[in-house]
């Protein structure tokens, strides 16, 4: 003979374990966006300790609250009212997908950007057409378009200009601002190789260590003999 | 800026090498301790080196212009005596690794015969005319003393060489000076207050007529012969380490100053080269022209202001910007007034005139040396927060970073505290107390150029030892090889002997140029 489920118990009021739940359910949703953790429910002193776990499930169970690990800590939950979205402090933002950076869409992002600065080369490309594309092909807001690019221009491989109205900024407003990329192609010139980078004590995390005669020394360093091993 | 660890021992290696190791112990002794008499030189070496041998090796250093002796006015009053104290000036001293860039700017400039000459001064510190020509006549190929004069002449005339400083000049003893009464706009204008080796060589260096005389003569009674009376007034006295000639003749000696000037200037015409175009860097070594014989000191953050005329007319003396039209340097002046978020301007246009701005045409190299390294040694991630961070100028919280890099949260910490180790990266805690039980502390994150600016410098001479010991440890090591003369190598058939050859050249060669492309890193943040 099959089981019938029975319907999932509404707080009535009638159980005693349900004053406890309301009280949780009060504290989190008090919480909003934030949560609460169980660090965090257990200080009130008014619930026996032993109960926080069977009373967050059963919370859990009837749909009121949910957990959400943190970005920061994934051992640890916050547990949120339902009708509340997750702050960015616990999730991330919006490039965050379960607590983890979504890196290689980041990057995926970043190189179509650049795959159109190269299309144009020799012109400038205004953000209002960056965010254009990005908005109808990508689905990206235009602030996370503005993300896209600003992280570009930190990784050095475009540059941020506003526009003068003349030369290869004819066709756009003055003050508009617009993008191109770096480098010698591009008419803007390149960053220095850099002298100290391009050799072995340039990019040794050890150099604080290394001394003449010392244990890491320039006549025993390995990253030497490997660079004149040639 | 004050000397780094590094910075002291590289010094020492070079005088070591040049010198051998008991000249390198007096000079650590005065790099690490800073002025001293000779005599508590010789007591702070204890046994090792007696007080004549101290001597003699204060003699060499001032020779090779690496110390300036000097002594301070005793107080009023006082009995006691001036004692004779020796700076070691470091900046010299590490000019001694670049002599061959101070060669090449006087062979290009002024031809092979001055070079000869300037080599001469190189080699031996400070020579007088009749030395040179000695020198000159005891050499394979002798040019001549009429050339030897001649060049001499033209050498003086460009600034490249200079009369030495006075040997022992007297600084006024600070704490007598009655305090000056500053007016309000005395006030306005602050100035640095001069370091100890500022006052010793401004003390010690003649005035202009007498240090780059425009006629002179080797004659010993000639006026402006180098006796006292023409470098510090008072009586002539017993000096303790007497460099003074038998003759009376004028001294001369490289004026490094002005071959830092000249290298300053060709990095700046090189970075504009390489970040706008060749146009602009024909105006810019223009006005660099122009206003080269107004530059008071080496490391001036802005040129006098020029017209656009002078301009001009420096412009179409040379082959490059023959055929220019005024027009044309107007435009290009314009580009290089330009700024943007990726370049600073590199000239300032005030009132119709121009002013050339070497701070910030050098900070945009020191930016990308600095950049470089950071990519290098730290990651791609790492660059993008001290990007950041370098454009804010002001502390910002770890989250805020992982935010505008786009990194991982939990992984942005690790990173900037690796930065931060090795102060490339200033940090601060900042906690705050809540009103319940519990407090929060943030992690606060700033670059700060100067501190990053010492940690790379103290890091490039410590890169510039390392590759001179290995250069010495491969020659070592490959020392039979290397005593075979060339023409047994070149006629051998042994294969593998001369692909060792090669391998062993190759590999020098890379330490040398490494090191010598290290050394002008060294000079944008040291000398520039």
């Amino acid at each position: 003979m099959s089981k019938r489920k029975r319907p999932e118990p509404k707080l009535t009021g009638r159980d005693p374990n349900e004053a406890h739940e309301k009280k949780l359910l009060d504290f989190i949703r008090s919480k909003q966006g934030t949560g609460a953790t169980m660090y965090e429910l257990k200080a009130d002193k008014t619930i026996p300790p032993t109960m926080f776990t069977r009373l967050v499930n059963s919370l859990k169970k009837k749909g009121l609250i949910k957990d959400v690990p943190t970005m920061n800590n994934k051992g640890h939950k916050h547990f949120l009212a339902m009708e509340f979205e997750p702050d960015k402090e616990l999730t991330g933002g919006e490039w965050y997908t379960d607590g983890t950076l979504d890196v290689s869409k980041i990057e995926d992002l970043k190189a179509k950007c650049v795959m159109i600065l190269e299309r144009h080369r020799h012109r400038v490309v205004t953000l209002d057409v960056m965010c254009a594309y990005f908005v109808k092909e990508e689905k990206l807001s235009e602030d996370q378009t503005k993300e896209i690019l600003k992280n570009l221009v930190l990784d050095n491989l475009i540059i941020e200009v506003k526009s003068t109205g003349m030369n290869e900024f004819a066709s756009t407003r003055i003050g508009e601002v617009c993008y191109r990329l770096t480098g010698k192609k591009s008419g803007n010139g390149e960053a220095r190789a850099g002298a100290f980078a391009s050799i072995p004590c340039g990019a040794c995390p050890h150099i604080g260590l290394c001394s003449p005669g010392g244990a890491i020394s320039p006549t025993t360093c390995v990253y030497f003999q490997k660079w004149l091993d040639f | 800026m004050e000397t780094t660890e590094y910075g002291i021992v590289y010094a020492v290696h070079i005088i070591s090498v040049q010198f051998g190791t008991v000249v390198s112990k007096v000079c650590e002794c005065l790099l690490r301790r800073g002025p001293l008499s000779s005599r508590d030189i010789s007591r702070l070496a204890k046994s090792e080196i007696n007080h004549n041998q101290v001597k003699d090796i204060l003699y060499l250093l001032i020779q090779h212009n690496c110390v300036q002796a000097f002594s301070i006015e005793p107080p009023d009053g006082s009995e006691s005596k001036a004692t004779v104290q020796y700076l070691v000036l470091l900046s010299n001293i590490l000019h001694r690794g670049r002599y061959n860039k101070f060669s090449r700017v006087v062979n290009e400039e002024l031809g092979s015969q001055c070079g000869a000459v300037l080599d001469g001064l190189l080699c031996n510190g400070r020579l007088t005319l009749g030395q040179l020509i000695e020198r000159d006549q005891d050499s394979e190929k002798p040019i001549g003393s009429e050339v030897i004069k001649d060049s001499l002449q033209k050498l003086v005339a460009a600034r490249f060489v200079e009369r030495i400083p006075s040997p022992e000049p007297v600084l006024a003893n600070k704490e007598q000076e009655p305090a000056k009464k500053r007016g309000p706009k005395a006030a306005k204008i602050l100035k640095e207050p001069e370091t100890l080796e500022e006052r010793v060589l401004e003390a010690a260096t003649p005035v202009e007529t007498i240090r780059f005389p425009l006629v002179f003569e080797q004659d010993s009674n000639s006026s402006i012969a180098d006796n006292d009376n023409n470098i510090t007034e008072g009586k002539r006295k017993q000096r303790d380490v007497d460099l003074s000639p038998t003759s009376n003749e004028v001294i001369w000696r490289p004026n490094f100053e002005e071959f830092i000037r000249r290298l300053r200037h060709k990095v700046c015409v090189e970075i504009v080269k390489e970040r706008r175009d060749e146009g602009c860097a024909i105006v810019m070594r223009a006005m660099l022209e122009v206003g080269r014989s107004q530059e008071k000191k080496v490391k001036t953050d802005k040129s006098v202001p020029m017209s656009v005329g002078s301009i001009y007319e420096e412009v179409i003396k040379t082959e490059a910007g023959r055929t220019m039209l005024q027009e044309r340097v107007e435009a290009y002046l314009d580009q290089l007034c330009a700024s943007s978020s990726y370049l600073p301007a590199f000239v300032i246009e005030m009132d119709s005139s121009y002013i050339v701005d070497f701070k910030s045409i050098i900070s945009v190299a020191q930016k990308d040396e600095m950049e470089a390294v950071v990519m290098r040694r730290y990651g791609k991630e790492a660059f993008r927060m001290f990007r950041y961070l370098s454009q804010e100028g002001r502390f910002v919280e770890t989250d805020k970073i992982a935010d505008a890099a786009l990194t991982e949260k939990k992984d942005t910490p690790q990173i900037l505290l690796k930065m931060w180790k090795d102060s490339y990266l200033h940090m601060q805690k900042f906690v705050v107390t809540g009103g319940g039980s519990g407090y929060a502390s943030f992690l606060l994150w700033k670059v700060n150029k100067l501190i990053v600016t010492r940690q790379m410098l103290d890091e490039m001479y410590h890169a510039s030892l390392n590759l001179s010991l290995r250069l010495t440890h491969e020659g070592d090591s490959e020392k039979e090889l290397m005593m075979l003369s060339s023409k047994i190598l070149k006629n051998t058939s042994d294969g593998a002997l001369k692909e060792r050859v090669k391998k062993v050249n190759a590999k020098r060669m890379l330490l040398s140029a490494s090191r010598f492309k290290l050394d002008d890193a060294m000079m944008l943040f040291h000398d520039f």
